[in-house]
């Protein structure tokens, strides 16, 4: 099938410092085709997206849109508003407060009288009444954003993007399904193949197989900022897109002890419904390195949550050690040596105007009280003694947090637990941000944290990490867990696919 | 990721930053004592204990205030707190004839509970403290109006009197207050896991969640801390003024405010502490009465003590900005 390109983009090159985002990026959209982008966390897609929208400034490379060729270097958000790109990100940046009516003018701009200037309330509802039938979404104007659906308020968002478009505009949007429920996204994307039947052309970036697989023409998989397939859908099966997301190729996995037979178990779980948990059965011995796989959204940080006690337990029921566990806040859980390294740092973990030793010293400040008052040379001592055993690589213990990098802040945080030294150790994308170098050494302070004794849980959207990592990998889908595998006697490709197949389908085991 | 922007500063740089606010303190102490007009009355020892003595009460009202700011919460209610205090002191004692240390104990008492009251508003309840605080400040306001129908109270114990104008050891005696609740709150914000955990808690909230801190027992505590010391503020306010004058606080609420940010700018800088507030309270003090004797007008006060909380929050936000490293 030869249509003809609405976009094609070629060469396109972005570098950040020493890190090499996208290498020679090439994309080609057809005219009235869905095109999926595909690819894992830092594969390229989301920067080759912000370098068509000009919120990046390509390196190199070349940019056509509807035949009109520029520099990608020359690309800015203007430019690719006019040329007929229109973006829609994951953020879809409604006021859930205002009306929908409200929610358009602030984009299009107010309707005004030509006296005084005032606001032409009239005039701005039929608008947006038009609007509103001619991409089939049944709300009036005054409806605020906050009581639609999720997938209609992505349709305003998509009708607003396209408000002032002509019909030959090209339609980007970033992950529009990664906050919607199953039978919204279907509605959101029956609505999208509608349009697309009708002329119009879309990108479609997503990090789900089967969704993809039912509404996009096209399909090109990014892997390391490179483009490792591009084709046409049908001629893509799954195994072929897993295969191109993954690499394929095993990664050697690094040494690692075996859990000694017969470890006590540390935790155990049964049953468990808690945040997007629903049932969910693990048990951890002493000394192990359990995996979480499975998609944003499948229950990874809802699990590790729930045992940090920052998630009420709606049934089912926790045993640490052999004793009822049920901490109801972080506190609790700290008093039975639990400890959580959650997913954002940035907003979650780090005080980032604080210095390296204040961040390291506040989950053990009662260690270095001394009579009546927290003693400076203890607290010091100790602190230096952390950016020596972590490497934390930082002027000195009284330099802020956040002058350090990813991947050094990352490592403080871990010094801020490990040095009280867990039972139960619980890991949230424990790599995310944070550079090679940096991630093999905190995987060295895990696989040291577990030899001495404690229970490790890691999530991660990272097989390379978990497989590196992990004596068993566990696999949650919709907040159960549809595989328990022995890490050294499974695979990349199997795993990929059971965290990703619809539950219907069968599941090889 | 962000490349790392450590700015790699010679130490006489940092010591220069850090000690920029003393060596301005100084700078215009010898200003104002050789400059003619106002050298021969600025530098007289009465002149100096008097900006001490009338100083203290600012004092003990910005250390209140570095509570709740450090937590992350304004607390715009303790000039307002410090007043009431003063006139629940004066009013009990010098109008119901209350024994002067149940009146000392009874201002503090309520300096205590509206600051509690404060807390539970907005630890508990999750009001905005900007708001509730302000509300509160005009509550408390209104009510000072009513109680004292805008007459000022006279008439009290003379052994508070006297203890407000006295002097020991060639110090006012007020200050001796200053001194202990200064060394209490330096003590409790940087020596103890309570102090430390304010600080964090105003770095990042939801990481403080996260490493165990309990938060809002703690903001409530830090709110209460600031009624606390407000309450003794006003004990000292009546001791100095030998009553109390019935008076939003404002006067004091705001060379207060510039205080606290100026302090933030030094000593630590970037951050709130008890010596760079003790030090922005004597800057601010110091250049105004230098002012004044020079000749300058009255309203010299408000605008030095405007332009210099404007510039101690524009200064301290970039040093707290640079710290966090974006």
């Amino acid at each position: 099938m030869t249509v003809l390109p609405a976009l094609e983009a070629s060469g396109v090159v972005k570098t950040f410092g020493g890190t090499v985002a996208l290498a020679d990026a090439h994309l080609r959209v057809g005219k009235g085709t869905i095109h999926a982008l595909l690819g894992g966390n830092g594969s390229g897609k989301s920067t080759l997206i912000k370098c068509l929208a000009g919120v990046y400034r390509a390196d190199s490379g070349r940019i056509v849109v509807h035949g009109e060729e520029r520099a990608a270097a020359d690309q800015t958000p203007a430019v690719a508003r006019r040329s007929g790109l229109h973006f829609v990100h994951q953020d879809l940046g409604l006021f859930p407060q205002l009306s929908i009516a409200e929610n358009i003018a602030l984009d299009r701009g107010y309707p005004t009288a030509r006296v005084l200037g005032g606001v032409r309330w009239s005039r701005l509802e039929a608008d947006t009444a038009a609007l509103l039938e001619r991409f089939e979404i049944a709300a009036s104007p005054r409806t605020p954003v906050a009581a639609l659906r999720p997938s209609q308020r992505s349709l305003v968002a998509i009708a607003r993007a396209l408000a002032d478009a002509g019909d030959d505009a090209i339609l980007m949007l970033d992950e529009p399904t990664a906050t919607l429920a199953e039978h919204e996204s279907q509605e959101l994307l029956a609505a999208l193949r509608k349009r697309a039947n009708r002329g119009q052309t879309i990108v479609l970036v997503s990090h789900r197989f089967p969704e993809v697989q039912g509404v996009a023409d096209d399909v090109t998989v990014f892997r390391d900022g490179r483009v490792a397939a591009t084709d046409a859908m049908s001629e893509m099966p799954i195994d072929r897109l897993v295969a191109a997301m993954t690499g394929g190729a095993e990664l050697p996995h690094p040494e690692r002890t075996a859990v000694r037979a017969g470890s006590a178990e540390r935790l155990r779980i049964t049953g468990l419904h808690a945040g997007a948990l629903r049932g969910v059965d693990l048990t951890l011995a002493a000394g192990e390195i359990v995996g979480l796989a499975g998609l944003g959204g499948s229950g990874r940080s809802s699990l590790l949550r729930t045992v940090f006690g920052r998630l009420p337990i709606r049934a089912g029921s926790m045993e640490l050690d052999g004793a009822p566990y049920s901490p109801h806040s972080a506190a609790q859980a700290m008093a039975l040596d639990v400890a959580l390294v959650p997913e954002d740092r940035l907003g979650e973990a780090a005080f980032l105007d604080l210095s390296v030793r204040e961040n390291t010293s506040i989950t053990v400040l009662k260690r270095f009280w001394r009579r009546l008052a927290i003693s400076p040379s203890a607290e010091r001592s100790s602190a230096e003694a952390l950016v020596a055993a972590f490497g934390i690589r930082t002027p000195g213990i009284e330099t802020p947090l956040g002058s350090l990098s990813g991947g050094n802040q990352q490592k403080a945080i871990l010094a801020r637990w490990l040095q009280r030294a867990p039972k139960l150790l619980l890991l949230d994308e424990p790599s995310q941000g944070v550079d090679v170098v940096a991630r093999s050494e905190i995987s060295a302070h895990v696989v040291a944290a577990a030899d001495a004794g404690a229970g490790v849980i890691v999530a991660s959207s990272d097989l390379d990490e978990l497989f590196a990592l992990t004596h068993r990998i566990v696999v949650l889908r919709a907040g159960r867990i549809v595989a328990d595998l022995t890490t050294s006697s499974t695979t990349r490709d199997e795993v990929a696919h059971l965290s990703m197949l619809d539950s219907e389908e069968g599941i090889p085991t | 990721m962000s490349q790392p922007v450590t700015s790699r500063r010679t130490p006489v740089a940092e010591w220069g930053e850090r000690l920029g606010l003393p060596i301005l303190l100084a700078v215009i102490v010898l200003f104002f004592s050789v400059f003619p007009a106002s050298s021969r009355a600025f530098f007289s020892v009465a002149n100096l204990t008097i900006v001490l003595a009338n100083q203290s009460i600012i004092m003990l009202v910005a250390i209140a205030l570095m509570f709740p700011l450090i937590a992350g919460h304004f607390d715009f209610s303790v000039g307002a707190m410090t007043v009431l205090a003063a006139v629940v002191c004066a009013g009990t004692n010098a109008q119901m004839g209350l024994p002067i240390a149940v009146s000392i104990l009874l201002a503090i008492g309520v300096g205590l509970a509206v600051g509690l009251a404060n807390g539970v508003l907005v630890a508990r309840l999750g009001l905005n403290s900007f708001v509730s605080t302000l509300g509160a400040a005009t509550l408390i306001g209104g009510l000072i109006q009513w109680y004292t129908a805008g007459q000022a109270i006279i008439g009290i114990d003379p052994a508070l009197l006297q203890f407000g104008s006295r002097q020991w050891l060639g110090v006012p005696r007020v200050l001796f207050i200053v001194i202990v609740v200064g060394f209490a709150a330096w003590y409790i914000l940087g020596h103890t896991p309570f102090g430390r955990s304010l600080y964090a808690i105003g770095s990042n909230p939801r990481s403080a969640d996260l490493v165990g801190l309990p938060r809002m027992r703690y903001t409530l505590f830090a709110f209460a801390m600031s009624g606390l010391i407000a309450g003794i503020a006003g004990v000292a306010l009546t001791a100095r003024t030998g009553g109390a004058n019935p008076d939003g606080g404002t006067f004091l609420l705001f060379p207060a405010l510039a205080a606290v940010f100026l302090g933030a700018t030094a000593i630590i800088p970037g951050r709130f502490n008890v010596v760079g507030t003790v030090i922005g309270v004597l800057f601010v003090a110091v250049s105004v009465s230098g002012l004044t004797l020079a000749g300058a007008q009255s309203w010299v006060d408000a605008v030095f003590n405007g332009a210099a909380l404007i510039i101690a929050v524009f200064v301290s936000s970039v040093l707290r900005k640079r710290r966090a490293g974006s």
